[in-house]
């Protein structure tokens, strides 16, 4: 393929090779792809080989997004370009078969909890030409508690994880036992820790070996005449979406759940600007006007501010445009220093800056872009509860190990959009639905737990013409042993605000099960110790909706009634349909919506996801207190 | 005896020029530190420690830091074979051989014509160490990552003489006070350097033969003073029992139990300490480093001889460990925070207490060991010119004082400090921390009465009241000796104990755990009293006029030198203030004596 | 004798009293004399008589020609030592009664619990606490209580105080309560002699800053009394001249100075040692940096020239660190060991030779003086190896027992198992080792490589051993001044009047204060001015000013003295110069450097030195006619040629220009000098001796 005449196009898209330009793009989707399934196979922890909270992508060497794999946004679309650019910064001269770990929020990292590998992907001629970067949220990164998203943490000192500002790692393809040694010797599980960094390594090294092969059959310069066409094709892409949205400004507020211990009693507010200007063909989003940096995990780091916003953005426009640094030309991101949404001031602690605030930053701009005309934008999507928990310990059934990680059940958070449903299972707004739940059995084999419910709460999800996905109820509890459980829930005071008339998402509820039976509410951040015989029980705060609910297709709602998803009650208060033993009753509905989109009615009660939530709980007691004496 | 005997002249002359080699780097790193733990109360060290991994020299440092400076050598040499000159490694490991987390050590391996000969050590506490709290001493942490610091497993930190950015730069993102850290840190480098330039003269001057052969004999010779030293204490088997005092979550305290074998004939000190309970999930445990450290100190404690301290002499004690006990087995994942003083003075006062048990005249008084509010760890921030918070501070004070052991031979030391730095620890000046912090002293004095009373008296204790002038200070004490304090041998009454009050602005004081944190808003105070060391001999015994000059020097109130000392004083118009009534005092000696009989029949 | 004009300078030491008399032409006389503690001036006059005698005059006519005396002593330095100081009162900030008691903490035996913690410099019984408290900014935190303080003076009185010292916390900061309290003394107590703190020694750190002040006024009754005894005396005998003393800072003040601080007297002697071996260097080797030792009986004494400037230093102990006593004062750095001639030799358990620190002293002395000691010294050592002439030590004043240092000497060979020649090699090099030590110490923290600097020795026992110290250190040459039996009596023959002011100001390197600093130094020139003024007129040679100030980099709290270019900071270039000095001076002390660190200045000083009239270095040795020299000879052992033959020559017969190879003896009244094998030794055009290390 590396003909002369390729050799010799000049650098404007339109008049590379057309063929050549969609040959490459496959050849490098193919690469992080590879990176992926490599990362994917080999990684030890769950939150990686099952839940897939890692990602893969490659960097140009002006430290620009080249392709990432499917992978989470919140970790891909900023945060790869800024690791790799302060890389280079602090370490000029990068050679062939050096490795950099990097975790660092104030160098351009999503949340120390994500290590990154960086491998350099030099060429014979000995010039550094694109970054391999590998992403992966892991197990246990040596905080003070055993967690690796900590609201709590008053700063960094406090959050306790060891900080690597772009560390060398490897040299000459060879560990830095003195760098591995750190790891070992202040992470909790070494192992695990070793097995994912191993992991992390193949798959960045993978992505070296291809790209090496790329850049010398083609030649690097053609390559880098390649991404810069492809750049300007994706920016085409972008520009064209964005003329076909609605022009105007429109200003979102939503609310971070209250913080005390930070001061903020009744939580955070977050402010977004989004201004949409199709005839520049600009999107521009301004988070300056948020709070500073509090005393707590939950400032955003610069990555994970640019990168809610970028997703909102993306969620809201009407055609899949590429997601590399050629489209985010499009967008004007305005961020400022010391701001919870900003980029944070050491030693401000970032610990859960992947979640929490990102996702109301999100969830704010597609809500803002929504209010901006019908047919764009989307609801809120909800967030994750105490069924997405560290929980640590050791394990009984290997000689009292002792083991920590990231658990993830019940993601059902998807928010209603102009065009559908909420995505069911979906996690956090920040996932953008690609983050995977865990397999039940998977976790029972791999720690010392059983999961005695994972399941759909009728009505919690917010009424629109387009549903919210509704949350789901997660029970279980230790086996054997005592585990103890760290999570930090936001949307359990601020539920999923809805778009256009749709209605808010259930928030979500937690409670302890005592041995005894007693069921006591827990707070929206905590950390249990459960001893065998109690259990949590968590509801998700599920997505908001789209539009009046009386707008929903009827049809829709006849069937959410007959899936149990909705319940005849809502079904009539909320939709104005009216189903009598599953038959859809078309004159009382017609009446009933009437009634509903005369304004003269009054909201009708949204569902008490709390007393549900209970009546699950006391359905679910008579054999989760009865079996656990038996095991 | 080796067959090749080095001239005794040169081995003389050879000794000296390692001691003032030590004396040298370290008064680099006291004139260079940034922190006033190193540039006031010195709680660092330097020594040099051969390519075996046997400790050759030690200047007068902090006793519990130099004397297991080999294990720190050998975990260099296994996890680096390939040591380098021109290399230096950071090691804050307990688990390889460290003191605990927050006393980060250089080491520089010595090569002369490419041959590693010896390591220049220069371990010195930490201002900050990045733990969760901003103290270098954490009691209520479960384990290593509880704990929260940096730990550097004996990293490379500079190559070719140059640092490695990479670790200097994890340093600044995670330690409190970068500035401070990265001075310290240069400075311990620039002591480490000294060493080895000078070490490398001294060998190229003598040559690596005759240098070698010179170790060899050193150590020889050390062994051979420590053997004559030992074969003078009488044979003997002891056990000893010590209790640090109870702390939430562990309201029985911890039981130490040292078993020594005073083995004269052979010439030899055998220190069991096995027989202790298991790790705990507190900062308190042990590391190995320090429990051998701590009996060596004990035995030295207890010679007569000045033996010189390195690997040579200390081949004649040997200390028995458990892995997995909180005296010296410390084992993943428990945390060492606080390994070299409080369950440590403990296990040091046990043992050298227990050698009075060879008879009259051997052995010491317990000396007190509170790491009270004298010597709290601070932070804060300075008032910004905004008025607002500015830049952050933490230190550590070492400004109180905690009573000398009395001996058979004369009162406690005052400046004493605590068991396990042996009196060579510096005090702060009140004026230099008010210059350098924001903060304040009200007051610091001895208290009369304080040390334990005896025939020889234990040395005082001090109190210390300050607290914050413009900005909030959290100050973080962790006071043994408050419940059981230092006690006495032979007879000697125990010393004062230790304790710590928060008073209000409006001057209400209130009592707060020994062994805690206090958050101090501008206006409040803290006042902590530290412990007093312990007496020996019966203070009836106590010469007169020894109760006299104390009265007189206000170490002994008038009432105590009565009801305990049983000496009468009148007082005298003069200027000496009193005088002695010897019949009266014999007269209420013998009453004394007698209401004790009295009072052990009954 | 023409009547000259003539300069006298004495040194008054423990045992001896030291003079030396030099006329316009250089011509010197020395004379020695026994010290009469109780009344200084008749052991002066006794020597004067002596120097007199030689010069054939009497006294009343040398004095009357004498322009400039000037006067030094170690009194004040042994009434500390032996405790014969005043009956001192302790004044301090109420709730800090134990300043003096617990110093700076720290110990030199950490093991040994056998010897009883240090006495305070002022007991417990004397410290009165004063009700008031001014804060680090200077701000009163407390106002002083006066009836309070009326009523501890008052007490003060009752307990027999005779003289008053006063530190208070911040007094540096704000000397308010000091004053005021010293305005109370003079009122409650009249006539009782104190100190304040602010004005003895403005530095921060209340240890040092009260130990200077409580030494201060525990030795005014003392010396208000001995000084104007002296001046009394000389006036009585015919004087007319000057009357300077030497202060510790390295050059003379007017006496007056010294009766209002005599803490300035401590160790003033000494202090001048380095200011005559910087004299000879000049002259001789033209060597900027000298290394000085002083060798007397019972100690040795180190101090260094670097670049032609004495060296300083804040860390002068009376007695041995940690246990003694503190002056504070930034005075010349002359490190004094215990190990003279006098020091006694041991062999320890594990069969190690050991010399001191246990000495003889001069009685009984050692072996060979025949008073009564049996324990080898290192002097019987020297005598056995034959360094020593028996008939000709002191001047043959004292005849020594050469069999008795035998019969000590051969105890310490059965021990080691060698034979009595080599023990007493051992005994020589083994005592060096602890003075190659010192001056190893002294070196290396000043950044001063000894290959490359001249090694001058003064003192009695200089010449003995002073060969092979150069050889260890690898110093190739050493100057032996004439005058070495008598150096610092000599020093003051060549030093200015020098005085140092202190003003604080600090400010740092990211934003110096130029107006500031250039207001502080123009104060100090005042102050220097107006000293200048009070001078006895007639003695003003050439002003010299110097500035230094004490910089460190931020939060280190130990200061390196830098000195200034010129007479200020003007701009920002010369700030970049200061701050390059400083970095530069940073790693030639601690190896290490921190480029782009903060650097904060705090003490300004003004050094100002008004030179005085010296007599011209002249010999007068180049007349005499070359005497054969070495005529009768003695056995002597060296370890390299066993026992051997060797040449001594008489120091008087020897002219200038002459050279002596090793191995010989080169007898001095005063000292004996060793030529070691592989050594040679040069007589100077102005009769000094230079020893060089042959290209072997």
């Amino acid at each position: 393929m590396s003909t002369p005449p390729i050799a010799e196009q000049p650098t404007r898209g339109e008049r590379f090779d057309p063929v050549a330009l969609a040959v490459i793009t496959s050849r490098i989707q193919g690469i992080v792809r590879r990176m992926s399934n490599t990362l994917f196979r080999t990684a030890r922890s769950s939150v990686l080989n099952t839940a897939r909270d890692f990602s893969c992508c490659v960097v140009t060497r002006d430290h620009e997004l080249l392709a990432a794999a499917e992978s989470l946004p919140i970790h891909v679309m900023s945060g790869p370009d800024l690791v790799s650019a302060s890389l280079a910064r602090l370490h000029p001269k990068l050679r062939a078969g050096d490795a950099y770990l990097h975790n660092s929020p104030y160098h351009g990292n999503s949340h120390a909890g994500d290590h990154c590998i960086l491998v350099p992907i030099v060429g014979a001629d000995g010039e550094h030409h694109f970054t391999a970067v590998v992403k992966a949220h892991m197990a246990d990164i040596g905080n003070s508690q055993p967690t690796t998203l900590w609201a709590s943490a008053r700063d960094v000192y406090h959050e306790g994880a060891v900080i690597f500002p772009g560390v060398k790692v490897q040299q000459d393809y060879e560990d830095i036992p003195d760098i591995i040694e750190m790891c070992r010797t202040r992470i909790r599980v070494p192992e695990v820790w070793y097995a994912d960094y191993i992991g992390m390594v193949g798959a960045a090294r993978i992505g070296e070996r291809e790209l090496h092969g790329l850049g010398e059959e083609l030649g690097w310069e053609t390559l880098h005449e390649y991404t810069a066409a492809w750049f300007d094709y994706s920016e085409e892409m972008m520009a064209g979406a964005i003329r076909r949205m609605p022009a105007g400004r429109s200003v979102a507020h939503n609310k971070h759940d209250p913080l005390p211990a930070a001061g903020a009693e009744d939580g955070v507010p977050v402010k977004v600007i989004v201004t949409v200007d199709p005839g520049g063909a600009r999107v521009a989003v301004d988070l300056r006007e948020n709070p500073d940096c509090l005393p707590c995990g939950i400032n955003l780091t610069e990555a994970t501010s640019r990168t809610a916003a970028m997703i909102g953005v993306f969620n809201s426009l009407p055609i899949a445009v590429p997601q590399n640094a050629g489209s985010f030309r499009r967008l004007d991101i305005e961020i400022r220093e010391n701001c919870v949404a900003g980029i944070p001031v050491h030693p401000a602690s970032c610990s859960t800056a992947t979640t929490g605030i990102a996702d109301r930053v999100a969830n704010a701009t597609q809500r803002a872009i929504a209010e901006l005309a019908d047919g764009f934008g989307m609801a809120e999507t909800g967030t994750l509860t105490a069924s997405v928990a560290d929980i640590s310990g050791k394990d009984p059934r290997h000689g009292d190990a002792p083991f920590v990680n990231l658990m993830i059940l019940g993601l059902t958070c998807g928010a209603g959009h102009s065009r559908g449903d909420g995505w069911l299972v979906s996690g956090e707004v920040g996932d953008g639905g690609l983050m995977m739940r865990d397999s039940t059995e998977v976790d029972e084999l791999l720690y010392p737990i059983i999961v005695w419910a994972d399941r759909i709460v009728a009505d919690s999800g917010g009424p629109g013409r387009f549903r919210g996905a509704p949350a789901c109820y997660v029970e279980y509890g230790p086996a054997g042993a005592e585990i103890e459980a760290m999570w930090s829930t936001d949307g359990y005071v601020h539920a999923a605000l809805g778009a256009r008339g749709g209605y808010p998402g259930a928030p979500a509820r937690q409670f302890l099960r005592r041995a005894d039976g007693n069921v006591e509410p827990l707070p929206g951040w905590g950390e249990q110790t459960l001893a065998p015989g109690e259990t949590v029980l968590a509801t998700s705060a599920a997505g908001a909706g789209y539009g009046p609910p009386w707008e929903r297709e009827l049809q829709r709602v006849v069937r959410d009634v007959a899936d149990g998803w909705v319940s005849p009650e809502q079904a009539e208060q909320v939709y104005g349909v009216v189903v009598r033993d599953g038959e859809l009753d078309a004159k009382a509905s017609e009446r009933r919506r009437a009634e509903l989109a005369g304004t003269s009615v009054p909201v009708p009660e949204l569902l008490d996801v709390e007393q549900r939530s209970r009546e699950i709980a006391d359905r679910l007691a008579p054999y989760v207190l009865a079996a656990e004496p038996a095991r | 005896m080796p067959e090749r005997e080095l001239d005794p002249t040169l081995m003389a002359v050879l000794a000296h020029r390692f001691e003032a080699i030590v004396r040298e780097m370290t008064n680099t790193l006291f004139r260079t530190g940034r922190s006033s733990i190193i540039n006031m109360a010195r709680d660092f060290s330097c020594s040099i420690i051969t390519a075996e991994d046997e400790l050759f020299a030690a200047a007068e440092g902090l006793q519990v830091h130099v004397l297991g400076a080999g294990l720190q050598t050998r975990s260099m040499r296994e996890l680096h074979p390939d040591l380098r000159e021109g290399d230096a490694y950071l090691h804050n490991d307990p688990m390889l051989g460290n003191t605990h987390t927050a006393d980060h050590t250089i080491l520089v391996p010595v090569f002369v014509a490419g041959e590693h000969l010896f390591t220049a050590s220069a371990k010195a506490h930490q201002a900050d160490c990045g733990n969760a709290e901003p103290s270098t001493y954490v009691a209520y942490v479960e384990d290593v990552y509880a704990e929260g610091g940096l730990v550097f497993p004996c990293v490379k930190v500079q190559q070719d003489y140059e640092d490695i950015d990479d670790i200097i730069r994890m340093c600044r993102r995670r330690i409190r006070v970068p500035e401070v850290w990265y001075g310290d840190f240069l400075a311990a480098v620039g002591s480490a350097r000294i060493g080895e330039r000078r070490v490398k003269q001294v060998v190229e001057r003598y040559g690596v033969e005759t240098i070698k052969a010179f170790v060899k004999e050193w150590l020889d010779y050390s062994e051979r003073v420590m053997d004559q030293a030992i074969r003078k204490l009488s044979a003997k088997r002891l056990h000893a029992r010590g209790k640090h005092d109870p702390i939430p979550g562990l309201p029985e305290g911890v039981e130490v139990n040292v078993t020594i074998d005073v083995k004269s004939d052979e010439g030899k000190v055998v220190f069991d300490l096995r027989e202790n309970p298991d790790c705990i999930p507190f900062g308190l445990n042990v590391s190995e480093y320090c429990a051998r450290g701590g009996c060596t100190i004990a035995l030295l404690n207890c010679l007569e001889e000045d033996v010189p301290r390195n690997a040579g002499s200390f081949r004649r004690i040997e200390v028995l460990l458990r892995e997995g006990s909180i005296a010296g087995g410390l084992v993943e994942p428990y945390s060492a925070s606080i390994s070299t003083t409080n369950v440590l003075n403990r296990i040091i006062n046990s043992a050298q207490s227990a050698f009075c048990q060879l008879g009259e005249g051997e052995g010491l008084a317990e000396g007190a060991g509170a790491m009270g509010v004298g010597y709290a760890v601070f932070s804060g921030t300075y008032p910004s010119e905004s008025g607002g918070a500015g830049e952050p501070y933490v230190s550590e004070f070492v400004i109180g004082n905690n009573g000398g052991p009395a001996s058979p031979h004369c009162d406690g030391w005052i400046t004493y400090a605590m068991p396990d730095c042996s009196k060579t620890i510096y005090i702060d000046s009140v004026e230099m921390l008010e210059r350098t912090y924001p903060l304040q002293f009200r007051s610091l004095r001895l208290l009369a009465d304080s040390g334990g009373a005896g025939r020889l008296r234990g040395g005082p204790a001090s109190e210390v009241i300050y607290g914050p002038r413009a900005t909030p200070m959290r100050v973080f004490y962790m006071a043994d000796y408050a419940i059981h304090p230092a006690a006495g041998v032979r007879g000697g009454l125990p010393g004062t104990a230790a304790s710590a009050n928060v008073i209000a602005a409006d001057g209400a004081e209130r009592q707060v755990e020994p062994i805690g944190d206090s958050l101090l808003a501008p206006g409040e105070w803290i006042r902590g009293i530290e412990a007093g060391g312990g007496g020996y001999g019966d203070p009836l015994q106590r010469e007169p006029e020894a109760v006299l000059g104390d009265v007189l020097e206000r170490w002994v109130t008038l009432e105590a030198a009565g009801a305990v000392y049983g000496v009468v004083l009148e007082p005298s118009g003069d200027a000496s203030g009193f005088t002695l009534d010897l019949l009266a005092t014999e007269q209420r000696r013998a009453e004394l004596r007698e209401a004790r009989a009295a009072g052990g029949g009954a | 004798m023409s009547a000259s004009n003539a300069r006298i300078t004495c040194d008054i030491g423990g045992t001896f009293t030291d003079v030396v008399v030099s006329d316009e032409r250089g011509r010197m006389t020395i004379a020695k004399a026994l010290t009469q503690p109780a009344n200084l001036f008749d052991g002066l006059r006794a020597a004067l008589e002596r120097a007199a005698a030689e010069l054939a005059e009497p006294l009343g006519g040398l004095l009357g020609r004498t322009s400039l005396f000037i006067f030094s002593t170690t009194q004040a330095t042994n009434a500390i030592l032996e405790g014969t100081t005043a009956r001192t009162a302790f004044l301090c900030t109420e709730g800090f009664p134990d300043i003096l008691v617990r110093r700076e903490g720290g110990s030199l035996r950490p093991y040994d619990y056998s010897r009883p913690f240090p006495e305070p410099y002022v007991p417990r019984r004397l410290t009165f606490e004063i009700a008031e408290r001014i804060d680090a900014d200077g701000n009163v935190a407390r106002a002083l209580d006066e009836a309070g303080a009326v009523a501890q003076l008052a007490r003060a009185r009752e307990l027999g105080a005779e003289a008053v010292s006063v530190c208070l916390l911040w007094a540096t900061a704000n000397p308010a309560h000091e004053l005021a309290l010293g305005a109370l003394i003079e009122r409650e107590l009249p006539g009782l002699p104190y100190s304040l703190s602010h004005q003895i020694n403005p530095i921060v750190r209340e240890y040092r800053r009260a130990s200077g002040t409580a030494i201060d006024a525990s030795l005014k009754p003392l010396m208000q009394r001995h000084l104007p005894e002296i001046a009394a005396g000389l006036i009585d005998e015919g004087f007319t001249g000057e009357l300077l003393a030497a202060s510790s800072a390295g050059g003379v003040v007017p006496m007056g100075e010294l009766i209002d601080s005599p803490l300035w007297s401590v160790r003033s002697g000494p202090s001048l040692a380095p200011v005559a071996a910087r004299t000879v260097a000049t002259v001789e080797t033209g060597s900027g940096d000298v290394i000085v030792c002083d060798t007397g009986g019972t100690s040795f004494d180190v101090s260094l020239v670097r670049e032609g400037d004495l060296v300083f230093t804040s860390e002068t102990w009376l007695g041995e660190p940690f246990a003694g006593h503190l002056t504070g004062l930034s005075s010349v750095d002359v490190r004094s060991i215990g190990a003279g001639g006098g020091s006694i030799a041991w062999v320890d358990p594990g069969g190690l030779l050991r010399v001191g620190p246990e000495s003889a002293r001069a009685d009984p002395g050692p072996a060979c003086y025949g008073l009564g000691g049996t324990r080898p010294t290192v002097t019987d050592a020297a005598l056995v190896l034959g360094y020593i002439d028996p008939d000709r030590f002191l001047g043959g004043k004292m005849a020594l027992d050469v069999g008795a240092a035998e019969t000590a000497l051969a105890g310490l060979a059965e021990a080691l198992g060698i034979g009595s020649r080599e023990a007493a090699h051992a005994v020589l090099a083994i005592a060096n080792e602890r003075m190659i030590a010192a001056i190893h110490e002294l070196t290396v923290n000043e950044g001063v490589d000894p290959r490359d600097s001249t090694l001058v020795a003064g003192g009695g026992a200089a010449g003995l051993t002073i060969a092979a110290i150069a050889r260890e250190l690898g110093c190739r040459e050493v100057l032996i001044p004439r005058a070495a039996g008598v150096l610092s009596a000599f020093g003051g023959q060549h030093s200015d009047i020098v005085r140092e002011m202190t003003a604080p100001h600090v400010t740092n390197s990211k934003g110096f204060d130029f107006a500031g600093v250039r207001e502080t130094l123009a104060g100090l020139r005042e102050r220097m001015h107006a000293f200048e003024a009070e001078l006895p007129q007639g003695l003003g040679g050439e002003v010299r000013r110097r500035y230094f100030v004490e910089a460190r980099y931020a939060y280190q709290v130990w200061d390196l003295s830098i000195p200034l270019e010129g007479d200020g900071v003007e701009d920002e270039a010369a700030l970049q110069r200061l701050i390059e000095s400083f970095h530069d001076a940073h790693e030639r002390i601690f190896a290490v450097r921190e480029p782009g660190q903060k650097i904060e200045l705090s003490q300004w000083k003004g050094r100002v030195s008004v030179e005085t009239v010296k007599p011209p270095l002249a010999a007068e040795r180049g007349e005499l006619a070359d005497g054969a020299g070495g005529t009768h000879g003695r056995v002597a052992f060296f370890p390299e040629l066993g026992e051997v033959e060797i040449a001594v020559h008489l120091g008087g017969e020897l002219a200038a220009g002459r050279s002596i190879a090793g191995p010989a003896l080169l007898i001095e009244p005063e000292t004996t000098i060793v030529v070691y094998p592989g050594w040679s030794a040069h007589v100077s055009e102005l009769g000094n001796y230079r020893l060089e290390l042959e290209d072997a």
